[in-house]
């Protein structure tokens, strides 16, 4: 059972794992720019749904609610609030160089990387050791300096949000 | 020691302070007030890492490490900790957020509430780097530099501003990219990211396979703070950013941001990498480069800022040079550097902001013989220009000195050559610089130019006399630093 639950899993894995990259291919190569949030947004998705998978959970709902959703909508709002039509911003944007080697060089140094490193015996290193305590405790404890890192980088977002959304008046 | 940690505290907990104090306090006398409350903020920043390193000194402590608002933690990622290194870089800190409050009161005009507010957010970032014990810690408050540098850049939404602004923030996610996966890796590997854990984490047998993941890592790391140091391949972002942004915050870029987020990095690498040969080769590598193009391309610039903007990336070059020596000679000729660089880079800045204010340009081919009618801006330009030619005695001839010492005692002699010759590139940039602006016949539309008054003369001198005393002391600093055995 736990032979099948874990080849199961490890499916799982693989099969998100092309998605995302699928996904992340798309975000740059795509002509739209509102599909190509939509992309990153699925991107992201797929890298929340790995993370669950891994045990990592809070980090999968941070994954899906912050960099998912949140990011999402302000990408979009965003797009909305320029003053440009969308349209000729589709156009702007649809006349950029677009990476279409991307999907290809992405094959080839895939199989490059895989090849060496079957050549190599190269593995990657256990992963740290499952940590049994409770993440928020460790937060809390041993992470204190991140914490403040944290509310700092909070307060300056905010603070260059009121900056760059304020209305200017006495433009310099 | 209590007072101790009340200073140590206060490296964070002030400029946390001034932020609310700011927002909290009315407008329009915060407006009027601005520069008190953050140049205040600075002074007793200056004070404090001046404090601290009287007190370690006296008491023979080589670290100082201190908790913030939390009980203690087991953990060493969990606290802050100074030493003497840390102790120079945040004095400089301070002393150049000071420089830039005195420019601000001239130069910002409007959004004085949201310049303390960034400058302050600024504040906590740098010190925050060089007070952690843990790499991802350093990310964390290198990614809050970034932040408030780039919004500081875009300060007015004028379209070169934004696109200085921009151009910075989209080459400095790249870098905390590089970073993020370099520490990924490391992860992988140490199941921690303290300095402790990682320190001597590469192993002596480089054909075991998992040693390329930590070469992989140092490589995107050496990368990620590069980039943040602007040095040649990853400088194209530098000059762009500092022409366009204000004055006030040129002086902050130039003279601490690029030090703290791209320097510090490279002297916590080295420090958790010792020895490694790999990286002292791409250390003296990117140096050297550095030096040179950045110096070259300085001779091209027509823009007063831009040329000061390529200096600073030749500049890094020689701090780059002197940590990849591996050398405790080298660390301090780099880390001298770094206080001489601030010093003369601000001066420099602080004349950039004298002249815009008086002449309303920095295109140096529309000025000529200033010095006649602007003599003090001109007398501290000069100094500047010899203490960033390392001409003696000022403070950037001793720092040069101890550089180009250690490369010669390490034996890389050729590159110690290289380093005394590339002085003349510098020589050429701002002897071409001091003869456009301040010599020759003075043009009609600038013959009622006046000296500047009030806190940019102010700032002016006071910068000139650090740079000649700390110069003509220095020889009494080396006395101290051998009596110490720190060389």
């Amino acid at each position: 059972m736990d032979l099948r639950g874990g080849i199961c899993m490890e499916s799982i894995i693989y099969v998100t794992l092309v998605f995302l990259l699928v996904f992340c291919v798309m975000a740059v190569v795509s002509n739209s720019i509102i599909k190509s949030a939509i992309y990153l947004a699925l991107s992201s998705a797929m890298l929340g749904v790995i993370m669950y998978v891994l045990g990592a959970h809070w980090a999968a709902v941070f994954e899906v609610s912050v960099c998912s959703g949140l990011v999402t909508v302000i990408f979009i709002s965003a797009i909305s609030l320029s003053k440009m039509k969308r349209d000729e911003m589709d156009k702007l944007y649809e006349n950029k160089k677009r990476l279409s080697f991307l999907p290809a060089a992405l094959i080839i140094g895939g199989v490059l990387l895989t090849v060496a490193a079957f050549a190599k015996d190269f593995r990657l290193p256990a992963a740290a050791a499952a940590v049994s305590e409770d993440f928020r405790e460790i937060l809390w404890t041993t992470r204190q300096v991140d914490i403040l890192g944290q509310i700092t980088a909070i307060l300056a977002g905010g603070i260059a949000l009121v900056v760059l959304f304020q209305n200017d008046e006495q433009k310099k | 020691m209590n007072y101790l940690n009340y200073a140590a505290e206060a490296f964070i907990l002030i400029p946390l302070a001034a932020v609310i104090l700011n927002n909290i306090l009315p407008k329009k006398f915060m407006e009027d007030h601005f520069h008190i409350l953050s140049g205040a903020a600075a002074l007793l920043q200056m004070a404090a890492a001046a404090y601290i390193f009287c007190i370690m000194d006296i008491n023979r402590m080589r670290h100082y490490s201190f908790f913030i608002l939390w009980e203690k933690s087991t953990s060493d990622s969990g606290y802050f900790s100074v030493g003497p290194v840390a102790l120079v870089f945040l004095f400089c800190i301070g002393m150049v957020t000071f420089v830039s409050v005195m420019i601000a009161i001239r130069t910002v005009d409007t959004k004085k509430i949201s310049y303390v507010n960034l400058l302050m957010t600024l504040l906590i970032g740098m010190n925050g780097m060089v007070l952690v014990n843990d790499l991802f810690s350093l990310y964390v408050f290198l990614d809050i530099v970034g932040i408030s540098s780039f919004v500081m850049i875009a300060l007015y939404q004028s379209r070169k501003g934004l696109e200085g602004s921009i151009k910075y923030l989209v080459i400095s996610e790249l870098a905390s990219i590089f970073m993020i996966t370099g520490l990924a890796f490391i992860f992988m590997k140490t199941g921690s990211l303290s300095y402790n854990a990682v320190s001597g984490v590469l192993p002596a047998d480089i054909s075991d396979p998992q040693t390329i993941l930590i070469y992989v890592s140092v490589i995107l790391m050496i990368a990620g703070f590069a980039i943040k140091t602007g040095v040649v391949p990853f400088h194209s972002w530098l000059p762009d950013a500092h022409q366009s942004a204000d004055t006030s915050i040129s002086v902050l870029l130039s003279g601490i941001v690029i030090k703290i987020a791209g320097v510090y990095g490279f002297i916590v690498l080295t420090g958790l990498f010792k020895g490694v040969r790999a990286i002292q080769i791409s250390l003296a590598v990117l140096g050297m480069t550095s030096i040179v193009v950045g110096a070259l391309l300085a001779l091209r610039q027509d823009h007063f800022k831009r040329i000061v903007a390529y200096s600073s990336v030749s500049q890094m070059g020689y701090i780059l040079l002197g940590l990849s020596t591996g050398s405790v000679l080298g660390l301090i000729g780099a880390v001298a550097h770094v206080f001489s660089h601030a010093a003369f880079k601000s001066t420099l800045f602080t004349n950039a902001a004298a002249l815009h204010e008086q002449t309303g340009t920095l295109e140096i081919n529309e000025m000529g013989g200033l010095q006649s009618r602007m003599p003090v801006t001109a007398l501290s330009s000069v100094v500047a220009f010899l203490s960033t030619a390392g001409i003696p005695p000022f403070a950037g001839f001793w720092s040069k000195l101890l550089i180009i010492m250690a490369l010669w005692t390490t034996g890389n002699r050729v590159l110690a050559g290289c380093a005394l010759c590339a002085s003349i590139l510098t020589s050429a940039y701002f002897l071409r610089l001091q003869k456009k602006v301040f010599f020759g016949p003075l043009p009609e539309h600038l013959s009622s130019v006046v000296e500047i008054k009030g806190s940019i003369k102010f700032i002016e001198i006071l910068l000139t006399a650090v740079t000649t005393v700390v110069g003509l002391l220095f020889p009494l600093i080396l006395v101290y630093l051998q009596s110490r055995g720190w060389i």
